[in-house]
């Protein structure tokens, strides 16, 4: 293989999440003050392609759509073993779905040039829809593959990849160019060597806008997005709210008796 | 003065700190247990980069500075502080070799410790005394194009676990009269002595070197004749001490994490502890002792880097952080209240790991020696 | 075409229809009750053509088949081909999906195709006054929900968790079995299935459990975890888990209850060491009657409580146990 390319998506650190507000006014997220490090799926796709890269000598490059204040979080996925690094960072990017995502990440893996395989976590830790990966791979015009728990690299650049499903697993065959979406199961992404911090400290993080890529406005951001957000409330509640005190003794037997009277017992 | 780290010293941090979290922590339970240091965790930590860390890259090394290195050994100490002690003093014996060597022994003794294939000990101290230096009795006397040395050390780190000692011997009287010598383990009449039993740092290897008409070839002279005392004073005074210090720290920054968690979980009164004044001093004071030594350490560390002189700082810095490491331990098996004397909770080891920092690699009272020399000397009266 | 047309994909796997599909045809059939507009079920597979009547019976008016061997098992160029034909022939206005492993790979690729919008893990799903469908997905932080709409583009696609919406009681109705014919060949390319392995559910199912006890990292421990299954089994009941258990290994993916897990309506749900951040809260709040039980006074969950218990679940789950012991008949 010659060339993996791996989206990589920085989220708000999941060790602080409960500290994440929303403000009430703008509906958006108040993200002063919370870390970002890279979506933890990315972390087993990147893996997978520096496996790739252990064996055959591929190029790594990461591919990221984010504000520029993602600069250390890409330096962290080279320091992992990637080899150059493409932040795709403007305003007119801003407010995209996923379908405007995806396009706008096709474009930069065009201008990128020929690969063999794209890496992509299964799904990021703040958006969840779990749509993009699919969706490149539609424009690219490649197949893709979701739920990855195993890859195994065979010769001729033959691939037998296992997917998880609900209750067990499929197993197939593919060859590249693909773009394939791990799980947690697929591998354990390898510990940042210093050695590879250091050399990380060379590797290049170019930063493309859409002058770079050229798209069209009315395709990206928010004009380009087809779904388009119309409200946010509060969810209803109504409900009962009781405390329950006292020492563990006393509650656990009040609890005992509600849950005899609701019946359970 | 910029107090703010780099990316470079945030990812080694991070790094380090998944590694422990990651792998260490399996091993602890065993160790507490049998005292052993896990010694297939070497390829791991070697390929991570921590055997190798100081060591020049023309020696297989990273060629890191010292303020790197305080940062991961307090990574490593937060999980498990006996791993780091001896990778501290592995460090040491790199620094002697390294800041001593000739060429030729530079390149024969130091990549495989860089490698992990090996670990290193510093040995100076002897039944006779380790704060007493030129109390020692072992002997080094020259026959032919041999060493042949006698005497014991004691209390040494990595004493069973590595292939080569720097061993400190007299060779002549007096302050001049002290060599530092690499001797190879398998060298006929050398071999490890008895283990040592510690109530804390459980599984970092501390033990005896004994040497019986050891024989070790003249080229293993370690810098000049009767320059012995340098090596041993700068070994321990730069990388021994900071390397403790940063240690401790790692013990300081676990104490604080466990006591305020505890206060956040453990309801009384029908709210968290965390909530009654007194309980959030005590995590307050642990919180500033924290501050204060991690601002010590690292001061330290970055005047080494900087090529500045720096054992008073290094000596604040090894017996404050201990000190206050042990302290803080303290407090916070306070806090856990009943639970905190159960070996079910981990802040019990904190204490026992701290309490053993204390006098290792220098007592407190040596460093007080230190530093009340250097806070007197601009006022010594002349005559 | 006349009456707007809302589609359901029906997922089948070796001739067994998935229950999100009869799931969704039930709320296709609501809106279109609302709305006047007709309910397509999509069934793709080998053989599959004697499940329409069943199709029809819990809600659809038309079931579109494309029968062929190729099409069993699933893969994904060829069943977005179909798809994507049988939408610009017959340009339905809505299209659903159950988000089950399937139907996320498959919802987002035809999506492209068609580029058209699509909205992942709808809590719900209504019709605006303009007959625009209103796409209600879970925000961020704080239990906010989010409405999304597709304004322009055609089909308005969504894919749902299975357990969210209600199975329909199945009625005698009728309706039409129309055949697809794809144009032309079937993109047989992509990778090629060599092994299809099932494992048989071990535990009872926690999206019909009647009582759900839930961990989260507050359990602290196997041990711990063991107490909860036992609180389960006791009350005839299922376990589930937030992800940090998962991560942990104390219990499996399968039982994990959230936004990108299962969703669960039980009449008991007890969640214990559980912050109750929105992405569980999402899975469990239809719950009948739910207990809480956290240290942090300020936890999330208790917002969401019907008994709260500040307390810590390592002494008071052993009690509880005690005093259910003592009460349990003997049946």
């Amino acid at each position: 293989m010659e060339r993996v390319i791996v989206c990589v998506k920085p989220v708000p650190d999941p060790k602080v999440w409960d500290r994440l507000r929303m403000d009430p006014v703008t509906k958006t997220l108040i993200r002063e003050g919370i870390p970002s490090v890279i979506n933890p799926l990315d972390r087993h796709a990147l893996e997978a392609a520096l496996a790739i890269k252990d064996v055959s000598g591929a190029e790594v490059v990461l591919l990221s759509m984010a504000p520029r204040d993602a600069r250390p979080v890409l330096r962290e996925a080279l320091a992992m073993g990637a080899d150059r690094a493409v932040l795709l960072s403007d305003k007119a990017f801003a407010g995209s779905d996923t379908l405007a995502t995806a396009l706008i990440l096709t474009e930069a893996i065009r201008r990128i040039g020929p690969f063999d395989l794209i890496c992509c976590g299964n799904y990021t830790l703040d958006g969840s829809t779990a749509q993009v990966p699919s969706q490149i791979a539609e424009f690219l015009g490649i197949p893709n593959i979701m739920h990855v728990a195993h890859m195994e690299l065979e010769q001729d650049k033959r691939m037998v990849v296992t997917q998880k499903i609900e209750q067990g697993y499929v197993k197939l065959a593919a060859e590249p160019p693909l773009l394939l979406s791990f799980t947690k199961k697929a591998n354990k992404p390898r510990f940042l060597s210093f050695l590879e911090i250091l050399a990380a400290e060379k590797r290049e993080i170019s930063t493309w806008t859409n002058t770079d890529l050229n798209l069209d406005e009315s395709r990206i951001g928010l004009g380009g997005s087809p779904t388009k957000m119309a409200d946010m409330l509060l969810r209803e509640k109504g409900r009962q709210g009781l405390r329950l005190e006292g020492s563990p003794e006393e509650i656990a037997h009040q609890l005992a008796n509600k849950i005899r009277q609701l019946g359970f017992i | 003065m910029d107090f703010k780290l780099g990316e470079r010293e945030e990812l080694l941090r991070k790094s380090t700190r998944e590694f422990a979290e990651s792998e260490i922590t399996p091993r602890i339970e065993a160790m507490e247990k049998t005292g052993e240091f896990p010694m297939d965790l070497l390829k791991p930590m070697a390929k991570l980069g921590i055997t190798g860390l100081i060591a020049p890259p023309e020696y297989e090394g990273l060629g890191l500075g010292y303020l790197a290195r305080t940062i991961v050994l307090e990574e490593l100490s937060r999980v498990c502080a006996a791993i780091p002690m001896g990778m501290q003093v592995h460090h040491m014996a790199i620094a002697a070799l390294n800041d001593f060597g000739t060429e030729a022994q530079k390149k024969k003794y130091i990549p495989p410790l860089s490698r992990g294939e090996t670990m290193g000990c510093v040995a100076v101290t002897e039944p006779s005394g380790g704060s007493d230096v030129l109390g020692m009795q072992s002997s080094a006397e020259l026959k032919g194009d041999k060493y042949i040395l006698n005497g014991r050390k004691c209390w040494i780190t990595n004493s069973h676990t590595s292939d080569y000692w720097i061993v400190i011997a007299r060779t002549g009287e007096g302050p001049k009269g002290l060599s530092a010598f690499i001797v190879d383990k398998d060298a006929p009449g050398a071999k490890p002595g008895r283990e040592e039993h510690k109530f804390g740092l459980r599984g970092a290897n501390t033990g005896e070197l004994v040497m019986d008409n050891c024989e070790i070839p003249k080229d293993n002279l370690l810098g000049q004749e009767g320059g012995g005392l340098g090596v041993a004073l700068k070994t321990v005074s730069e990388s021994g001490r900071t390397g403790m210090a940063a240690v401790a720290l790692g013990i300081l920054q676990a104490c604080y994490e466990e006591a305020a968690k505890y206060a956040s979980e453990r309801v009384l009164y029908g709210k968290p502890i965390a909530a009654l004044q007194a309980i959030s001093f005590y995590v307050a004071e642990i919180y500033t002792q924290l501050d204060i030594c991690r601002l010590l350490c690292y001061r330290a560390s970055w005047m080494k880097d900087q090529n500045m002189r720096f054992d008073t700082e290094s000596a604040i810095a090894k017996s404050y952080t201990c000190e206050a490491a042990a302290q803080c331990a303290k407090k916070a098996i306070e806090i856990y209240g009943a639970n905190g004397i159960t070996l079910e909770y981990k802040v019990q080891r904190l204490l026992r790991d701290a309490m053993v920092t204390i006098s290792a690699g220098g007592t407190g009272e040596i460093g007080k020696v230190v530093v009340g020399r250097a806070a007197l000397a601009p006022f010594q009266k002349k005559g | 075409m006349g009456e707007p047309q809302i589609w359901v994909f029906i997922e089948q796997r070796r001739n067994v229809v998935h229950d999100v599909g009869l799931e969704l045809l039930g709320k296709a059939r609501e809106l279109a009750n609302t709305g006047g507009a007709r309910v397509a079920a999509l069934l793709l597979g080998d053989g599959v053509l004697p499940l329409a009547d069943t199709l029809i019976s819990f809600g659809a008016d038309i079931v579109l088949v494309a029968d062929h061997p190729a099409l069993e098992p699933y893969r994904l160029l060829p069943y977005t081909q179909v798809l994507a034909e049988a939408c610009r022939t017959r340009q339905p206005d809505i299209m659903l999906f159950g988000a089950t492993s399937l139907g996320v790979e498959l919802a987002p690729r035809l999506a492209a195709r068609l580029k058209t919008g699509l909205s992942a893990h709808c809590i719900d799903l209504q019709l605006d006054a303009d007959g625009h469908l209103l796409q209600m997905v879970p925000g961020w932080g704080g239990g906010v929900v989010a409405t999304i709409k597709t304004p322009e583009h055609r089909p308005q696609m969504a894919t749902v968790m299975p357990g969210v919406m209600q199975k329909p009681q199945p009625a005698p109705r009728s309706g039409q079995v129309i055949p697809l014919t794809p144009s032309e060949d079937l993109d047989l390319s992509g990778p090629r299935v060599l092994e299809v392995h099932r494992e048989e559910p071990q535990e009872l199912p926690l999206e019909t459990a009647e009582v759900v006890v839930a961990g989260g990292f507050g359990v602290g421990s196997p041990e711990g975890w063991k107490l909860l299954e036992e609180l389960a089994r006791l009350l005839g009941g299922a376990v589930g888990a937030t992800r940090p258990p998962v991560d942990e290994g104390w219990a499996s993916e399968e039982q994990m209850i959230g936004q990108s897990g299962k969703t669960v309506r039980p009449r008991l749900y007890i969640g214990v060491g559980i912050s109750g951040m929105s992405h569980h809260v999402v899975g469990m709040d239809e719950a009948e009657f739910v207990v809480a039980i956290n240290t942090d006074p300020k936890a999330a969950i208790f917002e969401v409580a019907d008994l709260a218990i500040v307390g810590d679940q390592r002494e008071i789950i052993p009690l509880l146990l005690d005093e259910l012991r003592g009460r349990v008949k003997v049946s």
